[in-house]
């Protein structure tokens, strides 16, 4: 377990170096000027004096600071928004996108498990007919339709919730409920198959022939079995949950992390952009990294085979 | 097993609750007005954004304002009006009596001084500086030595960290004449210390630690003395003397705007000081950034002090920025939006969808992409709380006039026969009415006629296809043959005009178009590089002043990007800025521009009108010309 755990951790952070290096390059290869705002030309005299002050004549020398910056978490200053630096936005940011993408996993796991179980167990029925329709949809439709409709719905005609903003449990629900949508629609699917596989296996036939309740099996016999997909889909599923919410931060107005990774490239805001992705990558990394020793921890075969 | 993650699953819950930070006190305020994407910085130097450029004027004032109607300078902080000499060259402004920052100190002569040296310090300065170097008698001047300095400075403080210097730098140092004086004094002290000819090698060996040292001192030393040569002067804590290189009619108009507001002197706590100096290392003024927080208190510093109707009392980032009146202002009693909200919405969906739940009262500029139907909503009457707001800005195309070639193709625009062909096959009516139908305003000319006091715009080239075939005939060009494709380039959100476009000139001068879409920020880059024949361009009025556009197409303008250049041009604009008279100097302006409609370096499309969207009931809130909205005057209806 704990050669594991090592292996896991140097390979992580190599992983987050190189993402990096990759995209300091990018960075730096982009043309267009981060100093420059808008439509008007960048006075030559100011430009100069605030390269001096940013020290952004040296590339090189640029890369080492920020990365020894960084590991301090000073990530700093923003060339888009002047009054911040990276670290105040990340800050600021980065637990909206966090507790956002938990929440909609929450909610994702908890209703794709129980419709996934549900439908696996009422194999060819209307039920099931129903869910697998429902999971289609779900991981067809984009979140701007899904949102908007559900916004236009219970914020605009119904009234029912407030149209967007961050601050108050009520402007989570929706954000959180359409951003669950597609995770959930896989989770349904992967449960319903791993149960369906599960269910023909002998240890459940022998549960069954003890006198077990129909109950009890399921949820304590099949499903922890039945879960594995589940949980190795967890891991980069709640990344993906945290980080790639630009859409429905968009939709909602929620000032999470997502819109500054889209808009700090279209800024060519360098220091902003260094911060979302090495922010981003450390948590796909280490998310990842939890799910492989979850994972080890639910099926112990795993372990002899690394 | 089970149990285990539903635990987590719980433990995860309660995370996200504690994470969340609910706001608190979230009372609702007075008046709520939607912004896209957050305020970009609020200092009043750097600032160069409209929507910026609105928080600021209403939590600073500056020594006049602008009229919410028509925008014309009215009081400020000082008495109204100022007395200005009898060669239009000195301003004498009196700071009112009751005039106070938002802690209650009394706004002085020297705030004025502090704001005006901040904005155009290398280290503080931003886009706008030149509206105070072009105008200020010694500004340009001293921006120019400081400059220079900081120059030489930066340079030493690199080789003296043995990060290496470059050729450019080793040539600011031998054309320095105060570093020269400090090497000579320094050599005379320790005859081994120093190697004159700065090369990569030599630097290394250098003392450049006392270099550096005393290079810096010396220039601390002459900092404030050089500054003593700019003409603006406090006489007495009360009284601000302003000289200007040259008479200028507008000058009551500049001093409404951003830069030209005063700074507390609490700022000073947070300057970057390098030993002894108020400088940087590389002698730059540089203040910590966080200067613009309410709630920021570092090394005593008291929070963001504002001397305008408002005061910021909250700023969240990328959710809303809370003013509420300044107390101590004089007009604080009659206000009677006591609390504003700003809330950033950075999709103009979202916000319409808030404004149209009652969320928020005030858009100003719905700018998406069914923009067309909200204008129509609102001219038709049915949506009277959709307000057109025409204002000072052109949207255009510039015409390559410098490039001998693009990507190697030769550039038929630099012949201004093919300007004109252009020009005149161009149906704009079309455009705005049928492509665009937003209600923008027909535009034949640079300058928006009607927008500037005093100035009669000259007549435009007006669609006209057989001259614009003679034209290009005459170009060497009959009907399109032998011209090179024509690339128009321009940014996705122009994909309509610009189709349209291609296919005029396409049908009526029988010319190929190509049309080349880029990301905006790649596309200055382009357009800076001047690497196009045609490319989109637009311009919102700095100042109510024919100027604030015709400068643009001086020879060397920094935003003069179709690269015209033209001696008559330039000594007409010359003499426009020489004069004393204002009707004078409107003549001059008109003159030069009918040079701009003769030669026709830009092809001037329309002139923009802006729709708000102001909630029925809400009152105190005008269209005007340059967006600039005071909320002191607004009422809701109960």
């Amino acid at each position: 377990m704990t050669r594991i755990l090592l292996r896991r951790l140097v390979l992580g952070v190599a992983t987050v170096g190189c993402i990096y290096t990759l995209t300091f390059l990018l960075v730096i290869a982009l043309p267009g000027n981060p100093l420059q705002h808008g439509d008007r030309a960048l006075p030559r005299e100011v430009e100069q004096a605030l390269r001096v002050r940013y020290d952004m004549d040296d590339n090189w020398l640029y890369f080492w600071q920020f990365l020894r910056g960084a590991a301090r978490l000073d990530f700093g200053p923003s060339f888009t928004y002047l009054d911040w630096t990276c670290g105040q936005i990340i800050a600021e940011a980065l637990p909206v996108s966090v507790s956002l993408g938990v929440l909609a996993m929450l909610i994702a796991t908890a209703v794709g498990v129980a419709a996934g179980t549900l439908s696996a167990v009422r194999r060819r029925g209307k039920i099931d007919a129903a869910i697998l329709g429902c999971t289609l949809l779900g991981v067809s439709l984009p979140t701007f339709v899904t949102g908007s409709a559900l916004l236009a719905l219970f914020a605009v005609r119904w009234k029912l919730a407030p149209v967007g903003g961050w601050g108050t449990p009520a402007q989570m629900v929706l954000p959180a409920i359409t951003l669950s949508l597609p995770f959930m629609a896989y989770i349904t699917r992967l449960t319903r198959v791993g149960m369906l596989d599960v269910l023909g296996s002998d240890f459940v036939r022998t549960a069954v022939a003890k006198g077990l309740s129909p109950f009890a099996v399921i949820t304590r016999h099949a499903l922890p079995a039945a879960l594995l997909p589940v949980v190795s889909y967890l891991g980069p599923a709640t990344a993906q949950a945290m980080t790639g919410s630009f859409v429905v931060e968009k939709v909602f107005g929620v000032p999470g992390l997502g819109q500054h990774f889209v808009n700090a490239a279209l800024n060519r805001d360098a220091g902003l952009v260094l911060s979302t992705v090495l922010v981003f990558s450390t948590l796909l990394v280490t998310l990842n990294v939890a799910v492989d020793l979850l994972y080890a921890w639910l099926d112990p075969r795993i372990t002899e085979a690394a | 097993m089970i149990r285990v993650l539903v635990i987590v699953l719980l433990v995860l819950l309660a995370g996200v609750s504690a994470l969340v930070g609910w706001d608190r006190g979230g009372l609702r305020a007075d008046f709520r007005y939607v912004n896209t994407s957050d305020i970009h910085t609020l200092d009043p130097a750097r600032m160069s954004w409209m929507q910026d450029f609105r928080v600021a004027l209403n939590l600073w004032e500056g020594l006049t304002t602008s009229d919410p109607v028509t925008a014309e300078p009215r009081a400020g902080a000082a008495e109204f009006p100022p007395r200005v000499s009898e060669d239009g060259r000195t301003y004498t402004f009196t700071i009112r009596e009751d005039a106070r920052w938002s802690n209650g100190d009394a706004v002085t002569a020297e705030d004025f001084v502090r704001g005006w040296r901040r904005a155009i310090e290398p280290g503080s300065a931003g886009d706008y500086a030149f509206l105070i170097t072009e105008y200020i008698a010694g500004a340009e001047e001293y921006a120019a030595w400081r400059r220079e300095e900081v120059e030489v400075l930066s340079a030493l403080w690199r080789a003296r960290a043995g990060q290496g210097i470059d050729g450019h730098q080793v040539r600011a140092l031998r054309r320095n004449r105060g570093f020269q004086q400090t090497q000579r004094d320094l050599q005379q002290a320790d005859p081994q210390a120093f190697l004159v000819p700065l090369s990569h090698e030599a630097t290394r060996h250098i003392r450049l630690d006392s270099l550096h040292g005393v290079q810096l001192a010396a220039h601390a030393e002459r900092f404030d003395k050089e500054w003593s040569g700019v003409g603006v002067t406090a006489r007495d804590p009360k009284t601000l003397e302003v000289r200007l290189r040259r008479p200028c009619p507008y000058f009551l108009d500049l001093t409404a705007s951003p830069v030209y507001l005063p700074i507390h002197e609490s700022i000073e706590k947070l300057r970057e000081r390098y030993a002894e100096t108020p400088l940087t290392a590389q002698g730059l003024v540089v203040y910590d950034p966080q200067w613009t927080k309410p709630d920021y208190h570092a090394k005593g510093y008291p929070g963001l002090t504002t001397n305008g109707v408002y005061r910021l009392a909250d700023w969240r980032f990328k959710r809303r920025a809370r003013m509420v009146v300044n107390e101590y202002h004089p007009l604080a009693n009659a206000v009677k939006c006591r609390t504003i909200d700003m809330l950033v919405f950075d999709d103009m969906n979202a916000a319409l969808v808030a404004y149209e739940a009652g969320d928020v009262d005030f858009i100003p500029g719905v700018e998406v992409s069914y923009d067309h139907e909200i204008a129509r909503l609102g001219r038709s009457g049915r949506r009277p709380d959709f307000v057109p707001c025409p204002v000072l800005a052109t949207f255009y195309l510039n015409f390559n006039c410098a490039g001998e070639t693009v990507d190697g193709v030769v550039n038929p625009f630099r012949d201004a026969r093919v300007r004109r062909a252009f020009t005149l096959a161009t149906d704009r009516r079309s455009l705005v009415e049928e492509v665009m139908r937003r209600g923008d305003r027909v535009a034949t000319t640079f300058v928006p006629p009607g927008g500037m006091p005093g100035y009669e715009s000259p007549r435009g080239l007006s669609r006209d296809v057989a001259e614009a075939r003679s034209l290009l005939a005459a170009a060497g060009f009959a009907g399109g043959a032998g011209m090179p494709p024509v690339e128009l380039l321009h940014v996705a959100a122009d994909q309509r005009v610009c189709q349209a476009l291609a296919r005029m000139w396409e049908t009526t001068l029988g010319v190929r178009v190509h049309l080349r879409v880029q990301e905006s920020k790649t596309f200055a880059a382009a357009r800076a590089a001047r690497q196009f024949m045609v490319a989109r361009g637009n311009w919102y009025a700095d100042y109510l002043d024919p100027g604030t556009f015709l400068d643009c197409l001086v020879t060397g303008n920094g935003n003069n990007d179709s690269g015209y250049s033209s001696p008559e041009y330039d000594r007409l604009m010359a003499a426009a800025h020489a004069a004393v008279d204002r009707a004078e100097r409107m003549r001059w302006l008109a003159e030069a521009e009918r040079l701009v409609v003769e030669d026709a370096p830009v092809l001037p499309l329309w002139h923009y009108v802006q729709t708000l969207a102001i909630r029925p009931g809400v009152r105190g809130l005008h269209p005007n010309p340059r967006m600039r909205f005071s909320f002191r005057d607004v009422v809701i209806a109960p």
